[in-house]
This record gives structure tokens, sequence and C-alpha cells, in this order.
């Protein structure tokens, strides 16, 4: 049950695209004014880069998953100790996505709304995809994520005469420090590319084409600056009350009827890419879930799970709880380590451990070159005086 | 062994349970006694007497050798006559249509071929018409359906594996495939399983997809189906095994994947770009047929702000007095349609037009006369309805889902159409049958097999064979020069 | 236990959500269409009326064939959240605002600062952030039931008139959105158009008679317990009423209304902005070798202003270009002669370009001069200069202070007029 390159890569964009696109432009407004999608575009393109080196580790990786992997270059227990780390790291992305997907149903849709009947479903539905494995959910993305940016193009170029160029300037007014200190208070938002440390041993690298990556990445980051750019463009001073991005700027589409229909239709989109958005994080914490408690079959971890997404859908019902939890440096650190930091060891501890065999090889190879030098040599010596 | 002509056929006649159709005529040929048996319905009277008894009853030379190998070599003039030397396969050649000869004090039983073939004669079947291209479609004889592929592909690469299944009707079932072409091992999985199947009677093809499907229970459809020649030979020719069955003139085909449905025999005989037009119309009307009345229900009950205010007023001026719910409304009009369907399907055909009649404007015009529905109601559920037939072979399965819309339109609006979208497409890409996946070549996306997915190139520019389904990936040329 | 543990597998717990979700679901499957539960609103009406908020709301109701029925409410309370819910409770619906896409501010409200009423519709969500805002000077019932009157009778939407006429007269767009950008920007300056009914004719008039005024029906009394408007249409029947849309609009400083621009002094204002590229202008006396004391009226095609700041040592510069492309419309002249037997483009003297220039230097000129004078920043100078020239405008700011910057920047104005062909 492998996925192909290409679908590795629509899944690293969308998780790319999918998250910034909602809440983050209007919380990073407030702290970083009109440089926000500075502080955005810096962050991810060091997530891309991680993208690349995570990759690298996964053509490396001969092992059947990230546990076996780490343990040859950890060892057990710093492996459980990381792994457990991701199962927060998760934890905190479904929470997010969850609750910023409820809003924005609410918010989009609904006039009453009881969230339990609408998490039922959702539960259901991701429940299923994680059982289904790693392969549906990309096989979902992939279908609908030609869809999706089409759809976010659609609202940007049809809103973006309404949009103000001259909200970008002056650059720095406040200076640069004020960026770094938003740039960490977020940082749970991003971390786009941990997802793929529970992938190992599960990506076919077999049809890979060298730019596939490269260019899903690129348009990641184009996407969202274009978006950004129209979504601070024409909210201005006012942008910190816009609480959805994509859905905000549909609504203030350059047409004239108030409500584009069209519009409706890729706001609805967006839900579904949360959704499949869900399915990866909860599949990547049921796998974390499953190493780090060495528990055999899936069941279980998918049951911890939907009820983690349950439980947290019910008791974070207000706002305020899960925006302390999101900006305390406690999420920060835990996005620093499950993205920048274990990936790093990882891979210093893999070369490492390479290096060690190497020397080891090299050993063994000088005491076989004795023995088969002096035939070697003596062939070759036959050879040159033309004897057969 | 030596033959006693009529203690053998006393036992083939107990054997038959004393069956009232085995018939015999009592021979002699120069002074040797010979019985002559053959079950009637099934045997061809002229064959049996223009191959058997005519050249029996006018031999005049005496027979030098064995009268048994005597007959065969020299008086019998049917194409094939065989050697039989226990009663059990005389028993067996006589259930296949042919003649048993019984030659008094011979070592060996013989039998002649005088099948009577009854088929209707090949005309064009209903399920697939076409408009330019063959009308040619397969009979309920195994034979002739042979006989119409073998008649378009003349080649030697042609394979058909014969066997039986049933065992009371001991059917023929051939699977056929081109050598070169198929995957060997999809086949080998295919007649393995065929091998397997235990039932006592096969009276169609499609009493073996149980056996041959990965999701029996599935709603969807696994196993592909055709009632024409050209179809099935086009299939084969991109890779697929088809099974005959005989008494079937529906002809199953593996692997199969969805967008073979979406493709049309009528797409390879027009223009591409009409073809690409008409293929894109068939992707919207899937998603109309199925998800447009739950979509409006949703629109009706929780987001009326979606609509725009002009066509808001017609629906609130056109709903008003409806004295049921929306849901209430849509189901009522979609049970409507899903009785008039089922009972115009099985009308005898000249009260069909009177159904139709009746159904349409009595019905329909009626209740919305009598503000039982609202004119908006009938209209999306007869334009769902219509649409379900851009694909006929997949109306069936639609007219579920739509259902299912509708339900989770009513109970949860937009957010719930979305998740069952997201949920259907997930259920069918978990679907990998034969090595091929469902919703191949959308994904996963192969970008050879997009030039005959939503668009479809010319036909000389469609060089390589579908990579979609399984097939044999050392030759996948099938146009101009192999460029190895 | 294992029969246990079999009830629990993946697939089955999917089916036992299923179950749940029905037990939830089912009830919900009889609920009438929203339609039905909720008062469509397609206007809002604010005004005071003494010290309380009244509001009025025209509804969409069902009526005949394809044609749209409205129905007018209204109440007065504190606040808008208490008046609004008091409409909800008097006729038995929720107050729908998504298809809401006018919202009027009566004469009296603007007496005081508009965003205290405003800032229930910016927080709920249920108005579409781009629905048109209005100023209405006149009777707030009235002034509804004639909305809704040239809505049925004429097939004129106000919403459409609105949008048509933004691109030759308005200054600006006039949403909630914008206008809470404004409100919120270091100037607090707000544009809306004025929309006027009255009694007697003016040119831009649409006659309406408030008695047909649909089948509005009575008002409801207010959570605060002042007396309900009551009332039908039936109040003042027979009388001619005119509705005015030519153009004035009004600027709210602070959310106060401030001042009335003239239509004519919004065309002028225009020239700064390129969001309202289209207009006419008029030149008087023009005699050439084609004209003889001609008046020449030229439609704007289209209208490229460029707008550059800079420092001059201490003073600010804002420097415009103005670049037309016009077409003549109409040649109004005592004795048309055998001259005007030319090709249309050769109307387009040397003379005639150099009036435009003159009547465009000056309409710029007296935009300016209106803008010092009354101490308002239409032309988004402080915005220009705040972006472009942050450091210098501050140092510029603190000198003369936030309140007299206007009167020391010096305007270079540049304008190239070309024709059609």
């Amino acid at each position: 049950m492998k996925i192909n390159y290409r679908q590795l890569s629509i899944l690293v964009f969308m998780s790319f695209v999918s998250l910034k696109l909602l809440a983050l432009p209007s919380l990073l407004y407030v702290d970083s004014g009109n440089m926000s999608w500075l502080v955005a575009l810096v962050l991810m393109i060091v997530d891309a880069l991680y993208v690349f080196l995570i990759l690298d580790l996964m053509k490396k990786c001969e092992e059947k998953n990230i546990l076996e992997f780490m343990k040859k270059c950890l060892g057990p227990v710093l492996s459980r100790v990381f792994l457990a780390i991701y199962i927060l790291k998760y934890a905190l992305v479904i929470a997010n996505i969850s609750k910023g997907l409820e809003f924005f149903v609410v918010e989009n849709f609904y006039n009453e709304f009881n969230w339990l009947v609408f998490i039922l479903p959702l539960m259901a539905l991701i429940g299923y995809m994680t059982y289904k494995g790693i392969r549906n959910i990309a096989r979902v993305s992939e279908m609908i994520n030609l869809a999706i940016v089409i759809g976010c193009l659609y609202i940007a170029f049809q809103s973006v005469g309404s949009a103000d160029p001259t909200a970008y300037i002056p650059m720095f007014k406040d200076g640069v420090v004020p960026l770094f200190e938003s740039g960490f208070k977020h940082l749970s938002w991003f971390g786009s590319a941990s997802f793929m440390m529970l992938l190992f041993g599960k990506v076919d690298f077999k049809e890979e084409k060298k730019w596939t990556m490269i260019k899903y990445l690129i348009f990641a980051i184009v996407l969202v600056q274009i978006m950004y750019y129209v979504f601070y463009g024409i909210f201005d001073n006012i942008s910190a009350t816009h609480n959805f991005c994509i859905s905000d700027i549909s609504q203030f589409s350059s047409q004239e009827s108030s409500i584009n229909e069209l519009s409706w239709l890729i706001v609805a989109l967006w839900v579904v890419a949360q959704a499949v958005q869900l399915a990866l994080y909860s599949y990547c914490m049921m796998q974390a879930i499953k190493f780090t408690f060495n528990i055999k079959n899936n069941t279980i971890p998918i049951i911890v799970v939907m009820v983690y997404v349950l439980i947290w859908s019910l008791v974070g019902e207000n706002t305020i709880g899960l925006e302390r939890l999101f900006f305390t440096p406690f999420a920060s650190i835990i996005t620093i380590l499950a993205q920048y930091v274990i990936p790093l060891v990882l891979y210093i501890g893999f070369y490492m451990q390479n290096r060690r065999k190497k020397i080891f090889k090299s050993k063994n190879f000088i005491k076989n070159r004795i023995e088969i030098a002096p035939n070697v040599s003596v062939n070759k010596f036959k050879m040159l005086r033309g004897e057969k | 062994m030596l033959v006693d002509a009529v203690n053998t056929f006393n036992e083939i006649k107990t054997k038959l349970h004393d069956s009232s159709d085995l018939k015999s005529r009592q021979v002699q040929f120069f002074g040797t006694d010979i019985t002559i048996c053959y079950i009637a319905p099934i045997t061809d009277n002229n064959l049996l007497n223009d191959c058997i008894l005519f050249p029996m009853t006018s031999e005049q030379n005496k027979p030098k050798e064995d009268i048994a190998n005597y007959l065969k070599h020299s008086v019998l003039s049917s194409i094939e006559v065989t050697e039989i030397l226990d009663i059990d396969q005389a028993v067996t050649k006589l259930l296949n249509g042919q003649t048993v000869i019984l030659v008094d004090k011979a070592d060996k039983i013989l039998s002649c071929d005088t099948e009577k073939i009854t088929v209707r004669a090949v005309a064009e079947p209903p399920t697939s018409v076409v408009i330019k291209g063959p009308r040619e479609g397969f009979t309920e004889s195994i034979k002739y359906n042979l006989a119409l592929i073998r008649k378009r592909a003349r080649s030697d690469d042609l394979v058909v594996n014969m066997m039986e299944i049933g065992k009371l009707t001991k059917t023929q079932v051939a699977v056929v495939y081109f050598d070169s072409v198929a995957d060997k091992s999809v086949v080998k999985q295919i007649t393995k399983k065929l091998k397997a199947i235990k039932i006592d009677g096969v009276l169609d093809s499609h009493y073996l997809v149980s056996y041959l499907q990965k999701n029996p229970h599935s709603l969807f459809k696994q196993i592909g189906d055709t009632e024409k020649p050209d179809i099935l030979v086009g299939k084969m020719l991109e890779g697929r095994v088809g099974i005959i069955v005989d008494g079937s003139p529906i002809v199953l085909t593996l692997p199969f994947i969805l967008i073979e449905d979406l493709q049309n025999s009528d797409d390879y005989y027009s223009q591409p770009i009409r073809v690409t037009f008409v293929r894109i119309l068939r992707f919207v009307g899937v998603v109309l047929a199925v998800l447009l009345p739950g979509i409006y229900i949703a629109l009706e009950k929780y987001h009326y702000k979606i609509l725009p205010t002009e066509f808001l007023v017609t629906i609130m001026n056109t709903t008003q007095g409806i004295p049921f719910s929306p849901f209430m409304e849509i189901l009522f009009v979609v049970l409507l349609f899903e009785i008039l369907y089922e009972a115009n399907l099985r009308m005898p055909q000249y009260f069909g037009m009177a159904m139709s009649i009746v159904g349409a404007l009595i019905l329909g015009e009626t209740a919305v006369n009598a503000g039982l529905v609202s004119p908006p109601a009938v209209m999306i559920v007869a334009l769902s309805g219509i649409t379900f037939y851009i694909i006929p072979s997949q109306a069936a399965q639609f007219s579920i889902l739509r259902l299912l819309a509708i339900v989770v339109g009513a109970c949860l609006g937009l957010y719930g159409v979305l998740l069952f979208c997201v949920f259907v497409l997930s259920y069918l890409s978990s679907f990998d049958s034969y090595k091929s996946a469902y919703l191949a070549p959308a994904t996963p996306f192969i970008e050879s097999d997009q030039e005959d997915f939503y668009m479809r190139k010319t036909i000389s520019e469609m060089k390589k064979r579908p990579k979609s389904i399984a097939n044999n990936h050392n030759n996948m040329i099938r146009r101009g020069e192999n460029e190895d | 236990m294992k029969k246990v543990k079999s009830l629990f597998t993946p697939k089955k717990l999917v089916i036992w959500i299923a179950i749940i979700l029905l037990f939830f679901t089912l009830p919900t499957i009889n609920k009438p269409a929203m339609s039905e539960t909720q008062a469509i609103v397609t206007m809002l009406c604010l005004d005071k009326d003494e010290d309380k908020i009244k509001a009025v709301v025209t509804v969409l109701s069902p009526g005949q064939d394809k044609q749209a029925k409205y129905e007018v409410f209204s109440a007065t309370g504190d606040t808008l959240a208490s008046t609004v819910d008091s409409i909800a409770l008097s006729i038995g619906k929720e107050m729908g605002f998504a298809q809401c896409e006018i919202m009027a501010i009566g004469e009296k409200l603007s007496e005081d600062n508009i965003m205290k009423t405003l800032d229930y519709m910016t927080r709920t969500k249920k108005v579409g952030t781009n629905a048109i805002l209005t100023y209405f000077e006149g009777d707030i019932e009235e002034f509804a039931k004639s909305i809704t009157t040239l809505a049925m009778e004429k097939s004129l939407k106000l919403e459409k008139i609105i949008n048509f006429d933004k691109e030759y007269i308005l200054a600006q767009d006039s949403n909630i959105e914008s206008f809470y950008k404004g409100f919120f920007s270091d100037v607090s300056i707000g544009i809306m158009p004025k929309i006027e009914l009255t009694g007697e004719q003016k040119s831009n008039a649409i006659e309406v008679s408030s008695s047909s005024g649909g089948s509005s029906s009575g008002g409801s009394s207010s959570s605060s317990g002042s007396a309900s408007s009551g009332g039908s249409q039936e109040g003042s029947s027979g009388e001619k009423k005119y509705i005015v849309t030519n153009g004035s609009t009004v600027v709210f400083k602070h959310g106060k209304k401030y001042y009335e621009l003239s239509p004519s002094e919004v065309q002028k204002v225009n020239l700064f902005t390129n969001s309202s590229d289209k207009g006419t202008l008029i030149v008087e006396g023009i005699t050439d070798h084609v004209y003889d004391n001609a008046k020449v009226v030229v439609d704007i095609l289209e209208k490229d202003s460029k707008i550059k700041v800079s420092f001059d040592g201490d003073t600010p510069v804002y420097s415009v270009d103005v670049n037309l492309i016009v077409f003549i419309d109409e040649v109004i002249q005592d004795e048309p002669t055998d001259k005007f037997l030319i090709r249309h483009q050769d109307f387009f003297t040397d003379a005639l370009v150099e009036k435009l220039k003159e009547k465009v230097l000056s309409n710029l000129n007296e935009a300016v001069e209106l803008c010092k004078s009354e101490n308002m920043d239409i032309i988004n100078l402080y915005k220009a200069f705040n972006r472009k020239q942050y450091k210098n405008f501050r140092a510029y700011l603190e000198r003369v202070g936030i309140d007299n910057y206007l009167q020391g920047v010096r305007f270079d104005f540049n304008v190239e007029i070309n024709n059609e062909y």
C-alpha cells in the first residue's frame, strides 16, 4: 500500500496550503502588521527546505517504517521519545484543523449549529479514511487537488482588483524583532512537512520525477502569497477582524452581487480539503501511537484518535482555551522539535551510523585486497607481456 | 470391452432416468446390429439423416475391417466422429447434442456431431445502441459469439480457454484474451477463480460476477460487461480478458475501471473534439444526477443565502403552501420517478408510451397543480433522473447514491453533502482489483492515459496501450512503429 | 468477549456511528425550508426617533409568479440588537440579513457617531460585508416604502442604481467594509452616497407614489417599550414623492456627518481616484477654425490618475498626473456652419484641448481648496504620504500637527487629454 512520488508531492502541497488560508493571516496581522506575508514566506521556505531533508532520509531508509529506521540511527529509547513528540505535534494540528473547520462551517454555512451532530459524520469519515490507509488519503487528495487550486486562484483573481497594493508599505515600520516574535508565536501553524516523518517506507520512488516536488512546493508558496496579497490588500488596517482568509476574500469579490454563487462552491471545496487534511494527520497520529506503544493492529489507535477528535471538539468549545494552547511556547516548542530538530538529529544520526559502517567496510576491504591483489597484478603483468 | 448394443443402450437409458426424449433407431449393417441413439430436441434431424443414416443404409461395399472402424473411416460423413470408451462419456456426448452409435460387439462407441444450434439472429443489442459503428451484438450461443470474435480478431494471438461450470447445467464458459497483450497473472487469477466455482448451474454470465469481484457486497460495479463484439475486442486489445458464458449474450470483461462506463463505443467512431465535449458533459452529468436534489434540499433548508435573490424569490413563490417539508417533497418526487421507471421497464412495449404520458403529464402536472409538490422539485428530480441515462450502465448505482445524498443533504446540509462526496471518493479509491486501480487514470494519476480520459486524442495519436489497467507492460505500443 | 470485540471492528464502527447519527439527524428531516422560518431582509434602514434607534426592514415574502413581494416592518429600541430582536419577535421569524443588499442611514442618526450603531452589523457577520451603505434624507418609513415601490412597480432596484452610478459619480466604493476601514484609518473619513426622498421634483429624480408601497404591514413594539411605529402604507395617500440619486455624497468624519458634497464637487474629487472613471466635462466659449463660441460636452471614456508623493525639502509635494481619453458627445453652437463638415476627429482642436485642460486643472484646484477649507482628506493624501514617505511624513506631522497637515502640502497637477481616435 505505497503511494507514489506525485501523490506525496500533492500531500505536501495540501499540507502547505490548507492551514495557511484560514485564520492564520488575521492572527499574523495582529502581531506583524503589514509584514505578515514575510513571516509566512520565510517559515514556508524553511519548511520547504525540510521537505527535501526528510525526502533524502526517506529515500535512504531501507527499513519498513520510521520506528525501525530511528531505532537503527538513534537507539530504541530515544526513537520512542521522539515518536511521542510527534503524537503531540499531530494532536495539536488535529485540534487546530478540527476547530478551524468548525468555525469555518459555522460562520459560512449555518445559523443554528450543533457541533456534535457535525463532528460525528466527520469522525466516521476520517476514521474510515485512516483505516483505509495513506494510499486512500493520497488518492482523495490527488482527486481534489486541482479543483482546490483552481478555486483558490479564481477567488484570488476575482478579488485582486479590490486589493490595494500600497497596503504593504512602509515595510519594516516597527523593525524586525516583532516579526521574529510573531513567527515564534505562530509556529504551530507551520511545520507542514512534519507529517512526512510517519510516511517512511510508504513512498514508492520508482517513478520519481526530479522537478515534481519542487514544482508543487513553489506553487504552494506562490499560491499562499497571492492569497495573502489579496487578503491584506483588501482588508488593510482591519485585516485582524477577518477570521477566514478564503471565505472573506470571496465575499468581498469585486463583482456587483453581494454573494457570488461560484465562490460558495469554492469555499465548500475548502471544507473538503480540511477534512482530508484531518484524515492525513489522524493517520499520522495513529501510526505514531502504534509505534510508540508497540501496538500491532490499527483498530485501537484509530479509536484513540477518534475519541481524541471527539473530546477535543466537545471540550474545546471556547476559543480562548484553544488560543491559549496554540500561542503558548509549548505548542511552538513541540513544532520546533517535530519539524526542525528531530529530522536534523535523525539525519546526523544516520550519517554517523553510515560513517561507522563505511569505516568498518573499508577495513575489511584492505584485508581482502591483500589476498586478491597479488593475483590481479600477476595477471596484468602477464597480459602486458602478451602471454595468455 | 465389447459392446452389446441393446444392453448398452439400456444402460444409457437408465443413466438418463428413462428420459422420454432419448430416441433410438436400430439398423442392420451387413449383419451387425447397430443402435443409433440421440436426444431428439437438441439433435439436428437433417444432419442425422445426411451424415449417419443415409450413408449407412446406402453403403454397398462390404467392410473388410472391423465394423466400427469402417463406419468411422469410410461411411459416416460427419466432420467430427469420436471414439468413446465408457458410458459416462457417451451420456455427456448425448447431452451435448451428439449422436451415439452403438455397434454390436465392437470395442468402442462412436459419436457424431449432430448438435442442433437454435439461435436468434444477430441483432443490435438494446443496451448499447450506436449511431455510427457496427450493429452486431452477441447472441445466446457461445459458438456464435466466439465466431463473432474470431471474425474480428483473425490472429493466432487470440486465446480461447474453454471450461465447464455448473454441476447440473455443465455450462460452457470461455475465457478469451490476446496472449501478447493480456497480463498473464490476471488471466491465471481469473481462470483459477472460475475453476474453483462450485455451483449447480450457471444460467447467465452475471452468475459468475460475485465469484470474480473483490468486494461482492459493494454497490459499485466491478466487472465490465458488453453485448457487442467490437467493444469486447476493443477492450481485449487494451489488455482485458473476456468471459463468455453459453446462454448469455452478455460477455464479462476484466479488469474493470470506472471510466470504462464514461467511455462509449461511439466515442471511437466520432470526432475527437466532439468526444471531449461529450465526456466532460458526462462528468458533469454524473455530478448533477447524484448531487443535484441533495444540494437543492440543503440550500432550501439551510443555506438560502447562497441562492441569488431572484432565484430565491422564484423558489419562495412556488413553494408557498406546499404541505410537506422540502425533504418529503423531494422524496415523494424521487419515489414517483423510480416507480414510473420500474413500471415502464417491465411493461409491454405498447404500454410504454401510455405510461410515460400518464407518469409525466398527469402525475407531475396534477401534483404541482394540487399543491403537493413544487415545480422546482419536479424539475430538479427530473433533470437528475434524465442525467442518469447519460451513463445507463451506472444508473442503478447512481439512483441509490442520489437517495443517500438527499438524506444527507436534508440532515446535515451542504456540509453533509460534501462529506458524503469525500466518503464516496475515498470508498472508490480503495477499490483495487486485478492489479488495476478503480479510479485510474484520475488517481493514481497516469499522465499517458489522459489522452483517453476526459478528452480523446485521435486514434493515430493514442500510440500506447493504457497503463490504467493491468496488461503486458512489455508490449505497450499499439499503433505506429515500435521504437525499440 | 470475542463477540463484543467483533461488534467494534472498524467497519462496524462506521455503521455504529451512522446509526447514532441517524438518531440525531432524523428529527431535522421534517424541518421546513429556511425561507419559512427566517425573514429575508433585503434592506435595513436606520434612524433616530427621539433618543431611540429606529429600524425599518424590508422583508421578502412569497408573491405571485416570478414577482417579488416586499413587506415593511419597523421597531424602535435602545440598541440596534434589541430593535432587530423586537421586529423578529413581532413577526415570529428570525431576521436573516444574508440577502440584505442595502443599509440606509438616516439624517438624525448621522448627527451622532454612526459606528456605535453599525458595530452590530460588523460583528454579527450576518450581513454581507459588501452590502451598500447609503445615507438618506426623509422619513425613514416612507423611504423604505418608496424603495419597495420602486422595486415592485418600476422594477428598479436601488442597489443596481447605486452600483451603476458608482462608475460615474461616487468618489469611492461605499459599503460597510470600506466605511469600517475608513473609520479606523488615521484620518477617520468615510464616504456614503446620498439618497433623498422629497416632495418636490428635482433633476435626477424618480417619481414614486408612496401610497402604493406594497402590502407593508404594521410595525412592532420595541423591547424598551416605546410605541410601535405601527400603521401600514395608508398614511399619505395620493401624495407624490421623488427619490433623488443625483450623485451627492456625504462625508463622515469620526463617524459623524461632516460635509455634503454636491454632484459637481464629487466630479472634481473623482479626478484624484481611478475607481470612478467615467463622467462628462463641459467647456464653453470655444472659438477657432472650427467652432464659433461653441459649448462642447465631452464624455470621459477612460481616466488614469497617477499620484506621486515626494518631499521638496520640508514641503510635501502631492503631484497628480491625470490622463483622460475623451469623446466629443455634443457640440452646441448658435449657428452650426459648414465648418462642421469635417471628419469627426478633426473636431478635437487645440483650442478645445486647451479649454478642457483648463477645466480639469480648475476642477483639481477647486477640489484641493475644498479639502483644505473643510479640512477633510477625501483624496487619500494622508494614506499616500504615510505609506510612501513614512519617515518624512511623520516628521512633517510632528511639525504641523495632524489637524493641519493639508495646509502645508504643495500640489502639482499635470493634465493630458487625448482624443478617442
